[in-house]
């Protein structure tokens, strides 16, 4: 073997490189109750940055109901680049009640059948906590922050040693108390936004760059 | 906590299953969150000493999810109680799980909760009990 080119080779150089860690993708989940505001925030990250949007949004909770993936997604902030791909996750319960979709129109069998592809959107949002190397944190700051489902995100991203930020959304509704989530996890960074409105979204993007680079 | 009528009235109950720190060590995870979820999906509350590790309480909803029929069993609650705990040479306090409380979708109505302390009205129905 000419052992100089081999070292040369691509061969060589694609192995060294997944040995070092180079070719890592940093795929930043965004995870959450049902309704907290990870699609609009998704949205408004790749409207920002890449100019279309990554999935639909709705008032009806569960409005996304499978991971969507977008790829390639780079943040600016002040000369640094961060390049990642959006995991958005189904909102995560531990309950699914069909009949709550029916007061948002639905018929019973569409309440169903939404119920139904809910838990499993959720069992997909859980199993992706494998393969994420960063969170968003999505947390509607007019709710009580201290639920089951969050204390549970939070508990596997710190077992599992994954970087994330809290979001505390909806900053532009009147009954939003952000201050309320920074005194409840002080030692966490707490980013308050409108995802919908774009407010604060420029200081989220400055403290993913610093978070996750 | 449970009230059984006589044979002749229709039995309006609820079973609270307390299972100790003990009786859990000797269970793997899995072996434990079926029996959770088993019991929760019967109808009864589940009481337990101590928590679930954050592994433990996400493999906890995945099971759940799975369980779900739509119409006959929604899903759980889980509301738990922090204790404080002092550690090398009582210099250093941090908050642990003190118990845990699970059950079956919506049975747990009213909650207030603190981090040390927990009052809820359980619906039974046509009746409600309270539970503190």
């Amino acid at each position: 073997m000419n052992m100089p080119r081999f070292f040369r080779s691509k061969f060589f150089k694609d192995i060294l490189n997944k040995l070092l860690g180079k070719n890592k993708v940093l795929k930043i989940g965004f995870y959450g109750h049902p309704n907290s505001g990870k699609t609009t925030l998704a949205n408004r990250m790749t409207t920002d940055w890449i100019g279309k949007p990554i999935g639909t949004i709705s008032p009806v909770p569960h409005e996304t109901r499978r991971v969507y993936r977008q790829e390639h997604v780079t943040v600016k902030d002040d000369g640094v680049e961060l390049n990642f791909d959006i995991i958005d996750t189904p909102g995560i319960a531990t309950k699914i009640d069909y009949t709550n979709f029916l007061e948002y129109g639905l018929s019973e069998e569409e309440a169903k059948e939404r119920a139904k592809e809910a838990t499993k959107g959720i069992i997909e949002a859980i199993k992706w906590l494998d393969d994420v190397t960063g969170v968003l944190l999505v947390i509607d700051a007019t709710e009580d922050p201290l639920t089951q489902a969050n204390i549970t995100i939070m508990g596997n991203l710190e077992a599992r040693n994954i970087p994330f930020i809290i979001v505390a959304n909806k900053i532009d509704l009147e009954d939003a108390t952000p201050e309320k989530i920074n005194s409840v996890f002080p030692q966490h960074t707490v980013v308050p936004i409108s995802a919908l409105n774009g407010d604060n979204t420029n200081l989220l993007y400055r403290k993913m760059v610093d978070k996750f680079k | 906590m449970s009230e059984t009528n006589s044979p002749d009235t229709e039995t309006t109950g609820l079973k609270m299953d307390f299972l100790s720190s003990s009786a859990l060590n000797s269970q793997t995870s899995m072996e434990k969150i079926s029996m959770i979820v088993d019991r929760v999906k019967k109808g009864d509350l589940v009481v337990i000493e101590g928590g679930l590790t954050p592994e433990e309480e996400a493999e906890l909803i995945e099971t759940t999810m799975r369980e779900i029929d739509i119409e006959n069993f929604m899903g759980i609650d889980i509301y738990t109680l922090e204790k404080d705990k002092t550690s090398f040479f009582g210099l250093s306090r941090k908050k642990t799980i003190g118990i845990t409380i699970i059950g079956p979708a919506n049975v747990m109505k009213e909650v207030k909760k603190k981090s040390n302390f927990l009052s809820m009205i359980a619906n039974l129905g046509d009746s409600d009990a309270p539970v503190h």
